[in-house]
């Protein structure tokens, strides 16, 4: 296999397991909830995810059937080499993962106008949903990571990017993160949600930031200020699917980047659903 | 509870909110796209004359695709505005998720209909479905007026007779 067949081939095997596969630490997360729950309603929820991810996973299907639009985080390393049509390989690579899974087909027809309206249909390839463009970080070493993560449309509703004047204070910040979590956790529909919190010098910036919690966020793993945030709203007692509960946030991903010498915080939200971070990476060596 | 389609308002009345319910039978999907052009062929009186009898039906508010079947939000104005007009047209159980807003529970209450929440489990919810087909509406898609037959499609009921789960 050429270096291009195996970009493509890897980059669409990411896309399917992103797809169709909990990681462990999605699965562990789960069964402490369940175990925590008292609401039996909710309980029946939290099971009924499991026994989802437990079907998608042996019937390699997806989680859900909103596949979502691919997003890619390319990690490059300093000493790496890369090869001569990476880029339009991992393309490929998408597309063919979205045929394979398959993903809904739901890339809107028309010109820039009728695109806005849906007024001229869906493409009917499911291969013809193009990725985001793709996001690019530095790292040392000589390898490339690809993490494919997939993003449906739910939280895209409830999901926001907007300035906070945050007063010299780190409690008002959180404060208002908690606020903005507990209003797109009432609202979102797919409870438990997994909260992902970019915090930059820019709309851009906050938003790529918290593209990156999403790719490396760890449930198992979280931090004194993501804990706190999913407390706080976990008191609210919306719980899965708003049917009351402790369990409305699953886990917190907060990615602090540089800040601005200024009154203003920019924070970018994503309000997860249910089986977010749909996501999974790859690792290439080209030298 | 086991809900057999077509739904009659006596099966209604017997259910409450946090009720767990299976649906076997036909049901209709639609959302955004499709339920608005389906309430309005029902206030154009057009409705019968394409081949939709609404009544006692259950509709999911679903794409339908290859990747599966799975309920979308609800209260989107599409989605929501649509409830109390095909309600009153015969439609007995609307299959979503997400909170409805207290004017829509009064709405399903004066047409003894009801709301009830599904899990977006795709996979789970997709192995209960044998046969599916489009009613209407085709040029949208995944986002057409479906019709499927379904087999212990699993729900949970969020709405009924003026009360409501989400408080």
């Amino acid at each position: 296999m050429g270096v291009y067949e195996e970009v493509v081939q890897s980059t669409a095997e990411a896309l399917i397991q992103a797809s169709t596969t909990f990681r462990t630490d999605q699965i562990e997360a789960y069964h402490r909830a369940i175990a925590l729950e008292k609401n039996v309603h909710a309980k029946w929820i939290l099971g009924k995810i499991i026994s989802n991810a437990e079907i998608a996973k042996e019937q390699r299907v997806p989680l859900c059937d909103d596949t979502g639009v691919p997003h890619v985080l390319i990690e490059v390393g300093d000493k790496a080499e890369i090869p001569k049509g990476f880029f339009q390989a991992i393309d490929g690579g998408i597309k063919k993962g979205l045929r394979e899974l398959p993903g809904r087909p739901m890339a809107v027809c028309g010109d820039d106008l009728s695109r806005i309206s849906q007024s001229c249909g869906l493409f009917e390839d499911s291969g013809a949903l193009t990725m985001a463009p793709p996001q690019i970080k530095r790292l040392p070493g000589d390898k490339i990571t690809l993490t494919v993560l997939m993003l449906g449309g739910g939280p895209e509703i409830r999901g926001k990017t907007l300035p906070v004047f945050h007063q010299h204070s780190y409690d008002v910040v959180i404060k208002e993160m908690i606020s903005w979590g507990t209003e797109s956790s009432m609202l979102l529909g797919c409870q438990p949600c997994i909260l992902a919190y970019g915090i930059g010098r820019t709309h851009l910036e906050a938003a790529s930031l918290c593209l990156e919690a999403m790719a490396k966020g760890d449930l198992s793993k979280q931090s004194k200020t993501e804990k706190l945030i999913k407390d706080e709203i976990n008191k609210e007692g919306i719980g899965p699917l708003g049917m009351g509960g402790s369990c409305t946030v699953l886990g917190v991903f907060v990615n602090i980047g540089p800040q601005r010498a200024s009154g203003v915080r920019i924070i970018s939200l994503r309000a997860g659903c249910c089986f977010d971070p749909r996501r999974a990476t790859v690792t290439f060596c080209f030298n | 509870m086991i809900i057999t389609t077509p739904v009659s308002n006596d099966i209604i009345k017997g259910i409450s909110i946090f009720d767990k319910i299976k649906i076997f039978g036909l049901l209709f999907t639609g959302r955004d796209a499709a339920l608005p052009r389906l309430v309005e062929l029902i206030k154009k009186g057009e409705i019968l004359k394409k081949g939709i009898d609404l009544k006692g039906s259950v509709l999911f508010h679903t794409a339908v695709s290859a990747a599966g079947i799975g309920p979308t939000s609800s209260n989107k104005k599409e989605i929501e505005s649509s409830l109390p007009i095909l309600s009153k047209a015969g439609v007995k159980i609307h299959i979503g998720k997400g909170r409805l807003s207290n004017l829509t529970v009064d709405f399903l209450n004066e047409s003894n209909s009801i709301f009830a929440i599904c899990p977006p489990v795709s996979a789970l919810l997709s192995s209960v479905i044998r046969m599916k087909r489009v009613v209407a509406f085709p040029e949208e898609g995944i986002e057409a007026f479906h019709c499927l037959e379904v087999e212990g499609l699993p729900a949970l009921v969020a709405i009924a007779h003026g009360k409501t789960i989400f408080q």
